[in-house]
């Protein structure tokens, strides 16, 4: 996917953001260093919702950008867009969905659910014709499997019309033809061969990248209402085993531990789920970005005192605050400590 | 077993005829007789080891070589109305696989590449299978890839003991007699000589033509005014990716025909779309590397340009063979720019294993299981060859990749008939041949193309618009509601 493209989008007029960090937070490239710039950007939701994407070069992007006047970049290859690039991002925002939709693609494998519902749409709409005679689409072993026994279970069902029926419903709700027209071209079926996303990019004057984003906030929108829909329905079981945890699993594993113990020790998850201290640290870091800020034991995790002293000598970027300058301030401060403090700070700034 | 099969073609697959020689070879099968066959592309070698299936209710086990195009395969059959079908290939995932050959006697059909085939325990798993028959596709690889370069290929004689010698029948589209001979000898069949069907190389409704260009810009320029004039759709061959999307771009915009690049490098879904829009006529002309063609069921494809030249004959009569398999007149025309042998040169170089790694991992074996690109080394190494006969098995293997490369560029630069060059190249005889609609050594074909083209190259009723109708239209066409 082009990475100018979603610079323009996830870029700010108002805050330096690093084009790496914003990469690896969309690719879902879980470092707590990731995660903590994806909180500094507001992007928490988006985390892993391009998973699998392919980018283009950091560097190049940024020069190509601001040789174009659309961003200013620093010397840590920060960038902050100009009025002109800020225009730009008004102009992609407004053709997409609001951007939540995207946030579906961070919880749910929407990718993989889109690839199931066009191959489940192409063989319903061969059937609707009783045409056995055509070139199947073919997703992976697992997919495939899913896919046969699914028709096979629901073909009784009357799914040609149960098929119509969800996408005019869907479609007709959006009350908006051309993001309609987006989405059916991303269809296969019986004497229909949709178009690619540069295609269409071509005749909607956009960028591939826009219809790319486009059809996971379609796609993710159904995945919902699917969910939505009266059950048992039949297009239920094309949405299986797609959800991505919020927190990964073993940062999860021990943040219960720490929470169920009555007197909380770190040594103590250490010595039980026979992992480095410094891996504790991250996993509770990671689960700090993730948890709100009301289910997350700050106050046992920062020494009051550390959390005093912290408050008073804050300035007012504490996001970029470096760990050095406060251990000036603050003797003994710990890093865990430090990071704890500025997501404390960085969440509830964000709940102001 | 005494079969109507005529009968059978049209109960299994609705069709009146056979094409040429698939009778013959099914009657050999039936009677129990191994079997080569050099059948034309588009011949239609999937319906022969379909067809025997459903007649004998066997399980028949094809090995084939393109790991990149096995599903296409796989959704091929699939389309012709076998379901039991699975492909065994390193494509798939360690969970997947385990699935498979926990249930593989389930499968009708089963597809496995030959690297597969390499591990015991998958080997061990098909010996206890019941294979009724054997398919050897693409053949030819046996020798064109040949002892270098899939040795997991020169293994199918063991293989084949292993299964407990079942029915086999070995295929390929194009197969000098050199070569032919050199499958008969790698899969042991040096006493018992199996049957062959050899039908005729030569497609005579395809005109045949090359353009020697001076330079790129040339090459652009004739390219450009060729894509703008020529009827019908049209397939252009790349030897890279990156060119082959380039040019796309560069036809779309200076043209109005409707082009697309489609490469291996592509996801699966994009190329699908690429693939159904040019069989559904949407699409004109599609840029593409070798990678295209496999799964294309496309009748009515009217020319085929190479913008690069292929590595060898036996590839360009492969990929010209995907026009004109409606029989109506078709035309290939290869572009050449005397660089491009280079482009192929570095190919050769880059398959073939340098002389310094094979050194080194002489002296640090362990290393050899590093990375599945010294699989060959490493077959060599494990077979106790020396370095010094590697070293010259690699040599032989790059003089003939040579050879091959010359034999293609004399093709170009060839002074007498193209037809009989290339056909000459197969031992085939080309006496009967229609002077009339040849090659631009019997014609004044780049004086007078235009011409040629109002004449012979016809446009489709297939070649439609690509669809501008509204959504609501697009699902009411996309399920068919009865009422």
């Amino acid at each position: 996917m082009d990475l100018e493209t979603l610079c323009l989008i996830f870029g700010s007029s108002t805050q330096y953001r690093r084009i790496k960090a914003m990469k690896n937070a969309l690719i879902g490239r879980r470092t707590v260093s990731n995660l903590y710039w994806a909180l500094q950007y507001d992007m928490l939701d988006f985390v892993d919702s391009l998973h699998g994407q392919q980018f283009g070069d950091d560097q190049q992007v940024a020069l190509k950008l601001s040789q174009a006047g659309l961003i200013v970049v620093d010397d840590r290859l920060q960038f902050k867009l100009t009025k002109k690039g800020q225009a730009i991002h008004d102009d992609y925002t407004a053709q997409l969905l609001p951007l939540k939709y995207l946030g579906v693609s961070s919880r749910f494998d929407v990718n993989r659910f889109a690839q199931r519902f066009v191959f489940a749409s192409q063989i319903v709409s061969e059937y609707s014709y009783a045409n056995h005679k055509y070139y199947p689409q073919s997703l992976g072993y697992y997919d495939d499997q899913l896919l046969k026994h699914w028709f096979i279970a629901n073909k009784r069902q009357n799914l040609p019309k149960q098929f119509h029926d969800l996408l005019r419903g869907f479609l007709s709700r959006l009350d908006n033809d051309q993001r309609a027209e987006v989405f059916v071209q991303s269809l296969i079926g019986h004497h229909f061969s949709g178009m690619t996303e540069d295609q269409l990019a071509d005749s909607l004057k956009t960028r591939p990248a826009i219809i790319e984003i486009q059809w996971l906030q379609l796609y993710g929108m159904l995945l919902l209402l699917i969910q939505k829909h009266p059950q048992p329905n039949p297009f239920m079981q094309l949405t299986a085993g797609l959800e991505k945890p919020v927190i990964s699993n073993s940062a999860k594993k021990t943040f219960e531990l720490y929470r169920r113990q009555m007197v909380p020790s770190i040594d103590q998850i250490v010595a039980q789920r026979r992992i480095k201290q410094t891996t504790v640290y991250e996993h509770l870091i990671e689960a700090a970005i993730m948890a709100p800020v009301a289910q997350f034991p700050y106050q046992s995790l920062i020494q009051p005192k550390t959390f005093q002293q912290l408050t008073l000598t804050q300035p007012d970027d504490v996001a970029n605050w470096a760990f050095d300058q406060a251990a000036e301030e603050v003797p003994g401060l710990s890093f865990f400590e430090f990071r704890l403090f500025q997501i404390y700070r960085s969440k509830t700034a964000h709940d102001d | 077993m005494m079969t109507d099969l005529k009968v059978a073609l049209k109960k299994y697959f609705g069709f009146d005829h056979f094409r040429p020689g698939q009778e013959a070879i099914l009657q050999y099968l039936l009677n129990g007789q191994n079997t080569l066959a050099v059948l034309p592309t588009g011949g239609g070698k999937t319906l022969l080891y379909q067809l025997y299936g459903a007649l004998t209710h066997q399980r028949v086990v094809i090995v084939s070589p393109l790991i990149s195009l096995m599903q296409d395969q796989v959704s091929r059959l699939q389309y012709l109305g076998s379901k039991r079908v699975v492909a065994l290939t390193s494509a798939l995932d360690f969970h997947e696989k385990a699935v498979i050959i926990d249930h593989l006697n389930q499968y009708q059909f089963i597809y496995v590449s030959p690297e597969m085939l390499a591990h015991p325990d998958i080997l061990n798993r098909m010996a206890h299978l019941n294979v009724g028959l054997l398919v050897i596709d693409e053949a030819h690889c046996i020798s064109e890839w040949g002892p270098d370069f899939r040795p997991d290929y020169l293994k199918l004689g063991q293989v084949r003991q292993k299964l407990g010698q079942p029915l086999t029948l070995m295929m390929t589209a194009t197969a000098t007699p050199f070569v032919r001979q050199d499958i008969l000898n790698h899969l042991n069949f040096q006493t018992a000589k199996p049957k062959q069907v050899l039908l005729p190389i030569n497609r005579k409704n395809i005109f045949l033509s090359a353009q020697i260009c001076q330079d790129q810009k040339h090459k652009d320029q004739t390219l450009l005014e060729l894509v703008q004039t020529l009827n019908g759709a049209g397939i252009i061959y790349f030897s890279s990716k990156k060119q082959a999307e380039q040019v796309a771009d560069m036809l779309n915009q200076k043209t109005d025909r409707k082009v697309m690049a489609y490469h291996g490098g592509m996801d699966h879904q994009r190329r699908f779309h690429i693939q159904q829009q040019f069989m559904d006529g949407n699409l004109d002309i599609v840029c593409a590397t070798s990678a295209f063609g496999m799964g294309i069921d496309k009748d009515d494809v009217r020319f085929v340009i190479h913008y690069h030249l292929p590595a060898n004959i036996q590839s360009y009569v492969q990929e010209i063979g995907r026009c004109g398999r409606d029989q109506k007149p078709s035309l290939a025309i290869l572009l050449y720019e005397p660089n491009d042998r280079y482009l192929q040169l570095n190919l050769i170089d880059h398959t073939i294993p340098d002389i310094g790694v094979v050194d080194y991992l002489y002296q640090h074996p362990k290393a050899l299981n590093d990375d599945d690109q010294f699989r060959v080394i490493k077959y060599y190494f494990d077979k106790g060859l020396s370095f010094e006969s590697v070293q010259r098995v690699f040599d032989q293997a790059k003089r003939r990749r040579i050879a091959e490369l010359s034999a293609m560029v004399n093709y170009v630069y060839h002074p007498g008939c193209r037809r009989t060059q290339l056909l000459d190249y197969f031992d085939e005889d080309v006496s009967d041949n229609d002077r009339t609609f040849c090659c631009d050594h019997d014609s004044d074909f780049w004086g007078d193309w235009r011409n040629f083209n109002q004449k012979y190259l016809k446009v489709s009723s297939t070649t439609g618009p690509i669809q501008s109708k509204d959504w609501r239209q697009v699902i009411d066409q996309l399920f068919l509601l009865k009422n």
